[in-house]
Parts: C-alpha cells; structure tokens; sequence
C-alpha cells in the first residue's frame, strides 16, 4: 500500500471508530493495532505493552495528578465567594464595571486551577447571580465567564499543557511559563472589549453599587491574600527554579491544603472527595495518553509523520501559511472533539512538521492550548458552553452566541502570538537561558 | 449478591488508586524537603513513577463506571431506543476486545520480566513484574466493568456511565466538582 493510501485508511478508519462512540483512548489504540497490522511484522502485543510501560512509569507525569488535586481541593473552598466580594469594590470605576470581576476572578483561579470546567463553574456560581441582580446584560455576563473560564488553561498549572509536554517531550516547566504573558495578554483583551462593549452600549451598565470606604475595602479583599499567595509562591518557585514541576505541584498541594484548613472549609469528606475526583480526572487521561503513547509507535512504524514532515519542507511554505492551515484544522477539530484528545491526536503528524518548519515547541504547545481554549467555548460540544447552559438555563446556541466575540479575541489572541513570539518565548528563556 | 461484590470491586480498586495518588504527594514531598536536610528516599522517583502506574490503573474501572471516560457523543447521544442500544453494544464489544488484547498482552510483559528476572535500575532493585502487575490487575478489572456493562445494557438496562443530566444549578457544579471535562 502507498504512503497516501495507507494514511487515508488510516484518518478513514479513526474518524470513524471516534464517531461510532468508542472511548478515545480505546479507539488511539485501534488505530495503532490497524497500523502496525498493515505494516509491520514486529510482534505488535510486545510494543503494546512495552510502550504503554514506559509511558505512564514515568516520573515527569506525577506531576499531573499533583495539579488536578490542588484544582480539586481549592474548588471545595469558598474562594468563589470570597473572589467576587474582594474583587468588585476595586472595580466599579471600569467601563463595564462588575462584568470584568469575571475575567479577573477567572485569571486568578486559573492560576491555581488547570481546568477550565472548574474554572467557569466555580466563579461563575456565583458571579452569575449576583450580576442579574444588579441588572447586568445577561449576554455579555454569559460570554465573559464562558471565555474567561477557558484561562484555567492558558494560564498554569494547566491539565492540558502538561499532556502537551509529555506527549511533545518538552520541559513542563518551560511551557507553564511560556503560558503567563499570553494569559495576561488574553485578559486584556477581553477587558479592552467589554470597556469598548460598554462606552457603545452606555445604557446597558447598571449604576455603581454604594461605594465603601476605603478600609471596608481593603477588609474585604483580604480575603483573597491568601490565595494570591499561593499563586505568587507557586509562580516564584517556577521561576527562580526552586523546584521542578512535580516538586512544585507537591507543594502547591500543600499549599491548597494549608489554605483549604485555614479558612476552616476542608470537611473530611470533602478532602476525600477530592482525592476520588481527583484520581478519576487523572485515570481517564492517563489511558488517552497510553492508547496514544501506542498510536505515536506504531505511526512511527508507517513512516507517514516523517514523511509529512518532509513534504511541508518541499512545499517551501512560509511559516505563516503553516500556522494559518493549523489554526483552520483546529478550530474544526476543537467543535468536534475535546482538547485533550485534540492534542493526542494530533501531536504525532503536527509536531514533526513544526518542528520541521522551524518553530519553537514551547511556544507551539502555548499556542496548541489556546486551541484547546477556542474549543471549549464552541458548539456543539464546548465543555464550557455546557456548564454555562445548564447554570443559566439558556440553551447552547444562546450561550454559543454569548461567547463568539470571545473565541474572535482568542484567534487575535493567535495572530498576535504567532507575530511576536516573544510573548511567549520571554519568561522562559528568562528563566532557562540556555 | 454477584452486583455487590463487582461494585465493591470497582469501588475499592478506585480507593486504592486514590491511596496511590496520597502516596506520590507524600513522597514528592519527602524527596524535597529531604534534599534540603541530607535526607534523600531511595530510588524515590521509581516509587513515585509505580505509584503513578497503580493510579492510573487501578482507578480505570471505577472512573469507566462513573461515566468520565471520554467519548465522542455527537452521534451516538442522538440516538434513541433501540438504534442506541446496539449502538452501545458495539461499542462495549469493541472496547472490551481492545482492553481484553491489552490486558493479555501487559499480562505477558509481566509474566517475561518475572521469568528474565528483570530488576529496575534504580539504587534499590526491585523486581520489574511486581509495579507491572499493577497495570494487568487494573486493566483486567477495566475488562470485568465492560462485559459487566455489556451485560447490564444486553438485558436493556440503562448503562451505568451515561447519568441522568443534571436537574439543579447545584447539581451540575457537583457534577462538575466530580470531575467530567477538564
């Protein structure tokens, strides 16, 4: 069989196993059977279990459960209360004024937090009541928490970076911090829009709530110094090089526990229902990643990924044409299936052709999440839009509506990485000179 | 009486893949703050590295049952009665022959290591089937969770990783709280 035919039985055979409902890590694994059945005679069981071993023995990888659990356990606190109190008397100046609590109190618990379902969930509970109340547009409320939510990935510790390092094997550590600055440049950008929303909509921002002097302000946001400390210790140890990526989730668990016990909500049962979601997040993504450990060998076996690679350098295609071609696949990709499985499935075939193309794999896998981001705030299966729906009792295309502007300022967000990559590139090699 | 003891099964299997995930926190910790005080666990991060193998593998037929092993449920979620119902069949037989293959196949690296006498490379040397067994163990109850399912769906039951959607605003953040969706 030919190298182009043998790779569209192969799409032809995929597409059509994940369509038919089969889990995504069982479906990966298929794909790699039908591979190496097809070219190889190697015995394939032995590569199966050889290659799953040394994917998930692996010492890098602990540090992912470590991130999920601190996620986990912080969700158990009252944060999300204490977020929106401490955040709206500081930001009723603002065009927009309440409207941007949401963008704020979802950059600073995607700072703790690696997912971005928990992000949405957590400050949006609350943030989107007390919003109606006060007569805020519900369109923009909704659109601002469905993107805002999706920062628990862009800014670390972040559930999908760590699979994207991993699979790509780049340092964890590097893609944490290539992923601040363009989460900083992603909150802005939403806040410029809401304040531009706002001077053309002047109607449409209810008046200020009493104001409060100034030491019942500083009383309320007190609340939240403990949390911007954990963060800022977790970002410090990142950067100075205190501690590697597990090291640091270890401690950021710590740290979450310290917090959780100190604002006395830390019940028994909840620290052990934390643990038990905190295996099972960790379970399901641990079998995406061996079925695609597998399906990573056994694509080696067929020769296609390094032969793609070798056609985008005869096609002399201009970086930028590459990226373009990229960002158009995956914005298909992220209304389809999860990000999770985007990355997996995708990492084999793309990353040798960027490598290829001479971009930098730190700021591929920052640019990769941002992906991620877009797809969970797309229809029709944009694990945001979901929560958002059933919390607001809108139905999706509602929801979806609410938050296009968003994913629009998400592909800015792309465009502007992609022309200065520094934005990405900046802190680690801050931190990693070499 | 059978239901019981499966369920138990999955159950504590899914415990012992929690304790896994305490165990890798508490040795991260050790390791740290041992370094700093001349302390250090020996061949710390394979143990870290097994105990992560344990969880991820213990924990599969607990979180397959619970419904949080991902899918694409675009076309499968739009069908109804029947069609469904051999829909999920076909794809319980697929998994289940899939994972029936991977657990025979993890089975005999295992069964090869314990007869080469395969010992890790770390300062203390441990037999390589024993963290190895882990992964047959849990796959192989992952298999039972799927013929188990299998059986429950062939009698026209309602399959147990697919929930009742949410009714409350609690609800669902409990749900999300739960894990489903990173």
């Amino acid at each position: 069989m030919s190298l182009p035919e043998l790779s569209l039985v192969l799409l032809l055979f995929l597409v059509g196993i994940l369509a038919s409902g089969v889990w995504i890590a069982v479906g990966l694994g298929l794909v790699g059977l039908l591979a190496m059945n097809l070219v190889t005679n190697v015995p394939i069981g032995q590569v199966l279990a050889t290659t799953v071993w040394s994917a998930t023995a692996s010492w890098t990888l602990a540090a992912l459960p470590l991130f999920i659990w601190m996620g986990e356990i912080l969700f158990r606190t009252r944060l999300s209360e204490q977020m929106f109190q401490g955040l709206s008397p500081w930001l009723q100046w603002l065009p927009g004024r309440l409207i941007h609590t949401n963008i704020i109190g979802c950059g600073i618990f995607a700072a703790v937090s690696g997912s971005s379902a928990a992000t949405v969930a957590t400050i949006g509970k609350i943030a989107l009541p007390e919003l109606q109340k006060r007569g805020y547009d519900e369109r923009l409320s909704l659109g601002t928490l469905a993107g805002s939510g999706t920062l628990g990935l862009l800014i670390p510790p972040s559930i999908p970076m760590v699979v994207y390092a991993v699979t790509a094997n780049v340092s964890v550590l590097q893609v944490f911090l290539g992923g601040f600055l363009p989460g900083a440049l992603v909150m802005a950008l939403y806040m410029g829009y809401v304040i531009i929303w706002s001077w053309l909509n002047p109607g449409k921002t209810p008046p200020r709530d009493p104001s409060m002097p100034f030491r019942e302000k500083l009383r309320q946001s007190a609340k939240l110094a403990p949390c911007l400390l954990l963060i800022a210790a977790v970002f410090l140890s990142l950067i100075l090089g205190f501690a590697t990526a597990t090291e640091c989730a270890a401690f950021g668990v710590t740290g979450a526990l310290f917090l959780a016990w100190w604002s006395g909500t830390l019940t028994w049962s909840a620290f052990l229902e934390s643990i038990m979601s905190a295996t099972r997040l960790t379970c399901m993504i641990m079998l995406i990643l061996a079925g695609a450990a597998f399906c990573t060998a056994a694509m080696g076996f067929t020769g296609i990924p390094a032969a793609l690679a070798e056609w985008v350098k005869g096609q002399q295609l201009s970086p930028h044409m590459l990226v373009l071609a990229l960002t158009c696949m995956y914005i298909i990709l992220g209304c389809l299936i999860d990000g999770i499985s985007m990355i997996v499935l995708t990492a084999v075939i793309v990353l040798p052709m960027v490598k290829e193309a001479g971009f930098d794999l730190v700021w591929f896998g920052v640019y990769l999440v941002i992906h991620v981001e877009m797809a969970q705030i797309t229809p029709p299966v944009g694990f945001n839009l979901f929560v958002l729906q059933n919390m607001s009792g809108k139905d999706t295309w509602t929801v979806a509506k609410a938050a296009f502007p968003f994913f629009i300022l998400l592909n800015v967000a792309v465009v502007i990485i992609t022309t200065f990559p520094q934005i990405v590139l900046y802190l680690p090699k801050l931190a990693f000179p070499d | 009486m059978i239901r019981r003891f499966l369920d138990a099964l999955y159950l504590v299997s899914g415990w012992l893949s929690g304790i896994s995930l305490v165990a890798i926190f508490l040795l991260m910790m050790f390791m740290s703050i041992g370094r700093e005080i001349d302390f250090n666990i020996p061949s710390g991060d394979d143990f870290a590295s097994w105990a992560l193998v344990g969880m991820a593998f213990f924990g599969l037929a607990h979180t397959f049952k619970r419904g949080e092993m991902i899918r694409v449920g675009l076309l499968i979620e739009r069908l109804g009665g029947r069609r469904r119902q051999v829909a999920e069949l076909i794809s319980l037989t697929v998994a289940s022959a899939f994972i029936g293959y991977f657990t025979w196949q993890t089975g005999r690296l295992a069964h090869d290591s314990w007869r080469f006498n395969d010992m890790s490379t770390g300062v203390v040397s441990v037999p390589l089937w024993i963290p190895q067994l882990a992964m047959v163990i849990g796959l192989g109850i992952l298999l039972v969770a799927l013929l188990d399912e299998f059986i429950i769906v062939a009698r026209g039951g309602r399959p147990t990783y697919q929930p009742e959607p949410p009714k409350t605003v609690e609800e669902l953040v409990e749900r999300v709280a739960q894990g489903g969706g990173v």
